[in-house]
């Protein structure tokens, strides 16, 4: 398990396009975070940046004990997983399993782990009934599981999700918020990177709020949700619950029971 | 930059698409029918250049067209020099392997034709608002469900080369490695080309509806247009043909 | 406006029907949700309705379908596209790229409609005022934002005048930003009386806009009725379909008591808060639990 650190990070696109800004943070080992903001904020420059698709133009990108200038993507892959969002854009294989199985073989792991890493991840994202069928036989939905199992089964200490709930029915979310929960049990270090505030509220402890390609907001999710104003900066609009909390007057909460409770007390007192 | 016209007040602009379509086909034609080797480049520089800084687009149109170039220039030079069937001529040695004069030119000439090919058409569809072009095909009888799928196909080159990008990106993230030797890219091959393929077949799935709800069709006993199927059946077959072709001139992955 | 009769349809090939026996009657000007699972047939219900299927998709289609007044067998699919227009999840491969600018772009159909210019320029301007992308009008519709572009792809279709309009997904493809300004959009058509088939995920958006909510499962109608009643009932969690954090809220504070029992759920952030901020609630008439799938 190893820590991840941006130090002083900015990108500037080749059009121009400054996208990061001095960004300074570190994620410890086991942290689900995720990563909110409008389009154009940052989020997915700043993502990229941790399996070296892009390069910092300045400061720089430390996972573990390896600066992202010095290796490949195809060897940082091995540390960091990136499950884009669109499935279409990396399934090719006839079978689910074969195409699971397509990143731990690149990582040079044994026939036997391999073996054993793609049945987890199957079982792990409830694929195994659909092993041997065509990617492309299944629901759009259920793709975007096959991709997230095939980097599941990579094995990496930080895994990176792309928009992981777009697309997905309630089934579906549940499941991938099952599959979030299980990742992390496993100690494994979580990003996600999603518009859907509630899926964040769930299942992230710490929320980065980034704007204009600058952190506008870190912090576990009291303090990011205390500021609504800030997230009004970069269109997020917090959770239902806490919207629910705020316009009652209730003391912030993101789950049912708390704010049960508190609106329990606030009936009795009346 | 995600449309390829480019709109610029220029005479070459004002032609009647149609004109331009059949001056691309004619500089081709002239190119290949006098079938030596050198004439397609003298055509490209001396007619198409010229014409495409008469049209203001000069800086795109080299760009684009060389860029078109590349990868079929590399790899007809590697492959043609190299393995060449006839070719005698030894220039250099690298190992076991060496370069002959005769591939070489081989080479040459598929890549200056490719240019030139490349070029021309680009020419048109740089300087043709595809509104004018579609309206032109349609006027000449084409069937306008065809026309329609050309012209906006053609316009959303730039989009596949987007598309690419981010499926390079998606396999690397999965240990693929895409730099080092020949034999390392040429693995790199099917996990790029197989989502490329499947994404556009999808796309012009896409596309082909969304016409069908915006359009009503000059005549409305056209056929409707060919669909992949709900299913996406031939996507998938597509991928399959992909899949056996590897065993054939790929090694394993 | 649009009617059903008995309608089943499969797709070629495939084994079982996607829509299996329904019958529907939506009225003129009413705005309509079709919720339900991945898979439940709603985007088939629109093609069904839209004269896609079988049209486009071949396959076989029983029982009937009329469109304002219009048995889709009976016309060919160019002349239902002038009346039931079509508008899909990706902005992206509804903008023709036959057309510079987003002013040109909704003309395309009406050009192919055979319509005189300074009729048609009139309207592309109305179109595009109602939906708030006038100011873009220059733009090219490539350089916009996805919400943006998905009002460009809405106007296309709406400048051809269809009385009927339906939606498949229009935002899942957009940022919270787009899908607000995709959703004002459909709020300011609506008024304009054209009735409106929307399929969606999210019960907040569905709870906001729909006067109608239709839920599909397995090919079937499910559940049919207002908002209010059909996004709060207990047996929406089992169908697959997400049910609003307020409702789930309300719902666990009614067996609490902390909601009055004889009140409905909410479905509303607003109804939320007002339920919530009655004074009196007697928690001795609580309910047994239903639905306890949430």
């Amino acid at each position: 398990m190893i820590p991840l650190a941006l130090e002083e990070v900015s990108f500037t696109y080749p059009s121009g396009v400054t996208a990061l800004r001095e960004i300074s943070l570190t994620v410890a080992p086991g942290e689900s975070v995720a990563l909110i903001g409008q389009n154009g904020s940052g989020k997915t420059t700043l993502a990229r940046h941790l399996n070296g698709l892009l390069q910092p133009s300045s400061g720089r990108v430390m996972i573990g004990d390896w600066d992202t200038r010095q290796h490949t993507v195809a060897k940082l892959a091995a540390r960091v997983g990136y499950v884009f969002q669109h499935p279409e854009h990396q399934i090719f294989k006839r079978s689910v399993q074969d195409e699971v199985a397509f990143g731990p073989r690149n990582l040079g792991f044994a026939p036997a782990r391999v073996a054993q890493l793609v049945e987890q991840a199957l079982q792990a994202t409830q694929l195994s009934t659909v092993a041997d069928q065509h990617p492309h036989d299944l629901l759009p939905a259920l793709r975007k599981r096959v991709a997230l199992a095939s980097v599941l089964a990579m094995d990496t200490p930080v895994v990176v999700l792309d928009e992981p709930t777009t697309g997905q029915d309630a089934q579906g979310v549940r499941a991938i918020g099952e599959i979030v929960e299980r990742v992390r049990a496993g100690g494994r270090t979580i990003i996600t990177i999603s518009h859907d505030i509630d899926f964040c509220a769930d299942h992230c402890s710490r929320l980065i709020v980034l704007g204009g390609g600058r952190v506008l907001l870190d912090g576990p999710r009291e303090t990011v949700f205390a500021h609504g104003d800030i997230l009004e900066q970069t269109a997020v609009e917090p959770p239902q619950l806490v919207r629910l909390a705020q316009r009652l007057r209730l003391p912030l909460a993101w789950e049912p029971q708390p704010l049960l409770a508190a609106l329990e007390q606030s009936q009795r007192q009346r | 930059m995600i449309a390829l016209y480019q709109h610029r007040p220029s005479p070459v602009h004002q032609l009647h698409p149609l004109t331009k379509l059949a001056i691309s086909f004619g500089v081709i034609v002239l190119a290949l029918g006098l079938g030596v080797d050198w004439v397609p480049l003298v055509l490209y520089l001396l007619v198409l250049v010229p014409l495409s800084a008469l049209a203001r687009v000069a800086g795109p149109f080299v760009r684009t067209s060389l860029r078109i170039l590349l990868p079929f220039a590399i790899s007809l030079f590697v492959i043609q020099s190299l393995f060449f069937p006839e070719g005698n001529t030894i220039l250099a040695r690298l190992g076991p392997l060496s370069i002959k004069a005769e591939g070489v030119r081989f080479a040459f000439a598929g890549t200056v034709r490719i240019l030139l090919m490349a070029g021309a058409l680009l020419l048109t569809l740089l300087t043709t608002h595809p509104g004018l072009l579609l309206t032109g095909l349609v006027q000449k009888g084409f069937p306008p469900a065809l026309a329609y799928v050309i012209v906006t196909t053609l316009q959303i080159v730039p989009q596949m080369r987007e598309r690419a990008s981010t499926i390079i990106d998606a396999q690397r993230a999965r240990g693929l490695e895409t730099q080092g030797s020949l034999l390392v890219r040429a693995r790199a091959l099917l996990p790029l080309i197989g989502p490329l393929v499947l994404g556009s077949l999808l796309d012009v799935e896409e596309r082909s509806l969304a016409l069908e709800a915006h359009v009503q069709r000059h005549n409305a006993q056209d056929q409707p247009l060919p669909s992949a199927g709900p299913h996406l059946g031939a996507g998938a077959q597509m991928v399959d043909c992909a899949g056996h072709a590897r065993g054939d001139w790929l090694p394993a992955c | 406006m649009i009617q059903l009769r008995n309608v089943s349809y499969t797709y070629p090939e495939a084994t079982t029907p996607a829509l299996n026996g329904i019958s529907l009657d939506i009225a003129a000007g009413e705005v309509c949700a079709v919720i339900g699972p991945n898979g439940a047939g709603k985007s088939t219900l629109c093609y069904t309705i839209a004269g896609f299927a079988p049209y486009h998709f071949r396959g076989e289609l029983t029982g009937e379908v009329v469109v304002d007044g219009r048995r889709t067998v009976e016309h060919p699919l160019g002349e239902l596209v002038k009346h039931c227009g079509l508008v899909f999840h990706n902005p992206l491969n509804q903008i023709s790229g036959a057309r510079y600018t987003v002013r040109e772009e909704p003309a395309f159909g009406l050009e192919n409609l055979g319509m005189p210019r300074p009729y048609m320029q009139a309207r592309v301007n109305d179109v595009l005022e109602l939906l708030g992308i006038a100011a873009l009008a220059e733009r090219s519709p490539f350089e916009l934002s996805g919400g943006q572009q998905q009002r460009v792809a809405l106007a296309s279709i709406l400048v051809m005048g269809p009385r009927v309009l339906l939606l498949d997904e229009p935002t899942s493809q957009l940022d919270p930003h787009g899908t607000k300004e995709v959703f004002a959009a459909i709020k300011a058509l609506s008024q304009t009386g054209v009735t409106v088939v929307l399929i969606e995920h999210k019960p907040e958006l569905v709870a906001e806009f729909a006067d109608r909510v239709i839920v599909l499962h397995g090919g079937q109608v499910q559940l049919d009725g207002a908002p209010r009643a059909v996004l709060a009932d207990p047996r929406l969690p089992p169908l697959g379909v997400s049910v609003a954090r307020y409702t789930q809220l309300a719902h666990t504070a009614r067996e609490r008591g902390l909601w009055p029992a004889q009140a409905p759920l909410p479905v509303t952030l607003d109804e939320t808060v007002a339920g919530f901020e009655l004074p009196s609630i007697n928690p001795s008439s609580s309910r047994p639990a239903h639905g306890s799938g949430q």
